[in-house]
């Protein structure tokens, strides 16, 4: 036994790190060598008969998909940034600290923790029991009551912690939502808000078309609903990390987040208790946040209201044109990230290379496209409303902006769009498909040399 | 009829070695839809499902309760099945053919069922999921060896029509032999894609899809090589057309179901996704249309392997250097397992 599994052992060096990383990377033969990792074989299986060789290559296989213990990972691209902005690295005390703390609060993948934060009804976000059923591994018992939802249904995109680095991530465009920065697009919610429960229920239940996001129809209510809670509860994990990571950066030197003993113990706990309960609030306040919409005018004219949402759309003060460019095929501005990727610094390359050196969990930077508006496939939804909140909201996380909407009372000549502008907006858009697209767009001589 | 004449003429040994491959192919299937579905641990007990003996589980629970249960329990009743046919299929080899090789052959079918059986036991008591992995891989290696047995045991079998080869039959075993090997290390990697760990990187995903995707192009290489190498040369031997040829074109039909899978699963590629036809895709997780692409997939990877079995054993059969004697059934069967 012992000599079979030196034998095997001889042949393992397989591994899927960065090429300079690899302990094989001398002795070895690279197979496949690409960003973030490499696939080396062995130099002894030059000297293996072709049966070795494909008993080896089968074990090869075998140990790919070779499992590891479900862990919550800490946010290295987070902590990166803060030491960048320090100029000085986090200690190794410092950093277990930080997962110590998170452990504390919020538990692991197979035993979530619901943390209790005092006045701050966090019961209304996190559920324990839906939190036990969705996180775990995968089983269910003789009722079919499953646990581990997360892990059978999300996780293969997602990832365990909630990062968006999931094993099929990279294939995918757009990338998997990263929860840990607590920014969503598809919402009711204004900038910056959080989704209300009805908005991440929609997206599980209708999946977002034209990406990887499936829709979980299938899925019972009570499993959706699990579901719901799970995300909420990786987000607000994420965003939490994100807050103790800033304020170990603000610590000075040597000092910790979590004193081991004496005074100012509980002060230091109760205070980060609060660093969580800001975060919870603002998830609980989402729910009454969502933009009310004033229904348009069922009487408008439909042409006329279209024309003038074609004039808003290449005027100066909505500039749809600027990204989704002069004939809408989401052609205007591509050179653009969305936040999730501009936390590598795309543009900065010696940063870049430093983010992407963190290891394999971290995806190479892609440009964000603007939407091609001309086929009528919308992401966030495709009723009247829907757009209306993309349009009114803007889509948190992606250059896509809001806009700027005059109250009733605004002096006359004040730039923006009143409520009908929007609305009239949301019809040209929804008009687009139809557009004949040989039909110049009218557009300002005087604005187009401007823009220009 | 005395213990030591060879009963050749007796129809039981093929009946049960077609029986066999006909259950343990929908047993394949079945294996396939546990992990679609991460079944797996549906039922947490083994050998007794929910402390009920393997057949004595209530049917009613079984029909009408969830579907994890449903198919994991029907996986377990399947196997059994498979176990009895295997164990009907050694007694009456043994029975009908005294030649050591055959009855080896024989045991070893049985023994293999066995391992299978406790592999997949231990996955579920000790909930490892790369016991998982190696139950998944021997599952298709013991539905080849099923194959190889029909073939064997076949009447076609029986008439050696030693086609004397014009060119050397060397390459054409090769080739036949490459192809089965190929094929099934195809169908390991394909059920890494499926059991990837969720706690995996990217680049491990990535490695097992680009992995496939080569082996895609060696085994399209050596399935037409084949093809041609029958066509050309071998016209002459008919048992070898027709599994060659279905060998060929379910091979371009798994293309097509693989591509149908990913753009179920994953989506249209990011070259395609921009044309209007495939921007409104959305992806509905778990339907009825996805597991059925998938797993057709999956079962179409066992055909495929059935119908290499079958060229690569009957191309060692009918096609023979002159000078070379007859080999025993079970060097075949070394090459075929
Ligand atoms: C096949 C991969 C895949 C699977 C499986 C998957 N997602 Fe997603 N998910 C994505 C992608 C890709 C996006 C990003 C879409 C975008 O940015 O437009 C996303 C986005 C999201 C969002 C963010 C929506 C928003 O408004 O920003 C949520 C919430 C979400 N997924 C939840 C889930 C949950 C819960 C599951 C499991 C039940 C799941 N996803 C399974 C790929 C997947
Ligand atoms: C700064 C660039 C920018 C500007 C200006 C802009 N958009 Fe966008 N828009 C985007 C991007 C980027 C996306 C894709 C976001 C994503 O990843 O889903 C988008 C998406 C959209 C969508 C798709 C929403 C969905 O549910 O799929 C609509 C509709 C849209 N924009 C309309 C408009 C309109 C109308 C205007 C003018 C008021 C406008 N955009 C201005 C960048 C822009």
């Amino acid at each position: 036994m012992v000599m079979m599994s030196k034998w095997m052992w001889r042949l393992t060096p397989l591994c899927f790190r960065s090429h300079k990383n690899c302990p094989a990377a001398d002795s070895g033969i690279p197979v496949l060598a690409m960003k973030n990792m490499s696939l080396c074989f062995p130099s002894s299986i030059r000297t293996l008969p072709l049966l070795g060789r494909v008993v080896f290559a089968l074990w090869l296989a075998a140990v790919v998909g070779c499992t590891t213990k479900a862990e919550f990972s800490q946010n290295a691209v987070y902590i990166l940034k803060q030491e960048r902005e320090l100029d000085a690295e986090f200690s190794d005390q410092q950093k277990r600290d930080l997962a110590e703390i998170l452990a504390g609060m919020f538990g692991t993948p197979d035993a979530p923790n619901v943390p209790k934060l005092g006045d701050v009804e966090i019961a209304k976000v996190l559920d324990a029991t839906h939190l036990h059923v969705a996180s775990g591994p995968v089983s269910s018992d003789e009722r079919g009551r499953a646990r581990g939802l997360y892990r059978e249904h999300c996780a293969h995109c997602h990832g365990v912690t909630g990062d968006g680095a999931g094993p099929t991530a990279s294939f995918l465009n757009p990338y998997p939502r990263d929860y840990r920065m607590g920014v969503f697009k598809f919402k009711s919610t204004p900038e910056g808000g959080k989704p209300t429960h009805e908005d991440l229920k929609d997206i599980l239940t209708n999946g977002i078309p034209g990406t990887a996001m499936p829709s979980f129809k299938v899925l019972p209510n009570n499993e959706i609903e699990a579901l719901i809670s799970y995300v909420r509860y990786l987000s607000i994990r994420g965003e939490v990390e994100r807050e103790l990571v800033y304020l170990t950066a603000d610590l000075v030197k040597g000092e910790r987040l979590l004193k081991m003993a004496g005074t100012g113990r509980s002060e230091q706990a109760a205070s980060l208790r609060e660093v969580a309960a800001g975060v919870v609030q603002k998830w609980i306040d989402a729910d009454l946040q969502a933009t009310p919409i004033a229904p348009p005018d069922a009487d408008r004219d439909l042409a006329a209201s279209i024309k003038h949402g074609r004039d808003l759309f290449y005027g100066p003060i909505a500039n749809c044109v600027k990204c989704h460019g002069d004939s809408a095929l989401g052609d205007g501005q591509k050179s653009d990230y969305d936040d999730w990727t501009k936390e590598l610094e795309p543009t900065n390359e010696e940063a870049l290379e430093q983010f992407l050196g963190l290891g394999r969990f971290i995806l190479p930077p892609r440009n964000i496209h603007p939407r091609n508006l001309r086929q009528g496939v919308f992401r966030g939804g495709r009723r009247p409303i829907d757009l209306y909140r993309r349009i009114h909201n803007g889509i948190d996380g992606t250059p896509m902006p809001g806009s700027f909407v005059l109250k009733a009372d605004a002096p006359a000549g004040t730039k923006g769009l009143t409520k009908d502008d929007i609305w009239s907006l949301v019809d040209y858009v929804r008009s687009l498909p139809y557009e004949s697209i040989s039909r110049p767009p009218v557009i300002e001589q005087a604005y187009q040399r401007e823009r220009l | 009829m005395t213990k030591q004449r060879l009963n050749l003429e007796s129809p039981w040994p093929h009946r049960l070695a077609v029986l066999l491959v006909c259950a343990t192919f929908p047993l394949i299937w079945v294996g396939g839809l546990v992990t679609t579905y991460d079944a797996g641990m549906a039922v947490p007990d083994w050998p007794s499902t929910f402390g009920y003996n393997l057949f004595a589980y209530p049917w009613q629970t079984w029909l009408f309760g969830p579907w994890d249960l449903f198919i994991e329990h029907g996986h377990r009743l399947l196997g059994a099945l498979v176990g009895c046919i295997a164990i009907a299929f050694v007694c009456s080899v043994w029975r009908n053919d005294h030649r050591f090789g055959m009855r080896a052959a024989a045991f070893m079918a049985l023994g293999l069922v066995i391992v299978q059986g406790a592999l997949g036991g231990a996955r579920v008591l000790l909930d490892e999921r790369q016991l998982a992995m190696v139950h998944g891989c021997v599952g298709p290696a013991f539905f080849g060896y099923c194959v190889a047995l029909a073939v064997i045991t076949s009447s076609k079998w029986k008439p050696v029509e030693r086609d004397v080869a014009k060119s050397s039959p060397q390459r054409l075993h090769r080739v036949a032999f490459l192809t089965v090997v190929f094929v099934y290390l195809q169908l390991v990697i394909g059920a890494q894609l499926r059991h990837v760990s969720v706690m995996a990187s990217p680049g491990v995903f990535r490695a097992a899809v680009l992995f496939h995707l080569f082996m895609a192009v060696v085994v399209i290489f050596h399935v037409f090589q084949l093809l041609l190498i029958v066509k050309q040369h071998y016209g002459s031997v008919t048992p070898l057309q027709a599994p060659v040829t279905w060998l060929a074109a379910l091979f371009l039909m798994q293309v097509a179901l693989g591509c149908a899978a990913w753009v179920v699963k994953y989506g249209w590629p990011e070259f395609i996704a921009q044309y209007s036809f495939a921007a409104p895709h959305t992806i509905h997780a778990k339907s009825l249309f996805q597991s059925l692409v998938v797993t057709s997939h999956v079962a179409m990877g066992s055909l495929i392997l059935a119908f290499s079995v079958t060229v690569l054993a009957r191309a060692v059969r009918l096609v023979r250097m002159p000078t070379v004697a007859l080999g025993s059934s079970a060097f075949i069967l070394e090459l075929a397992g």
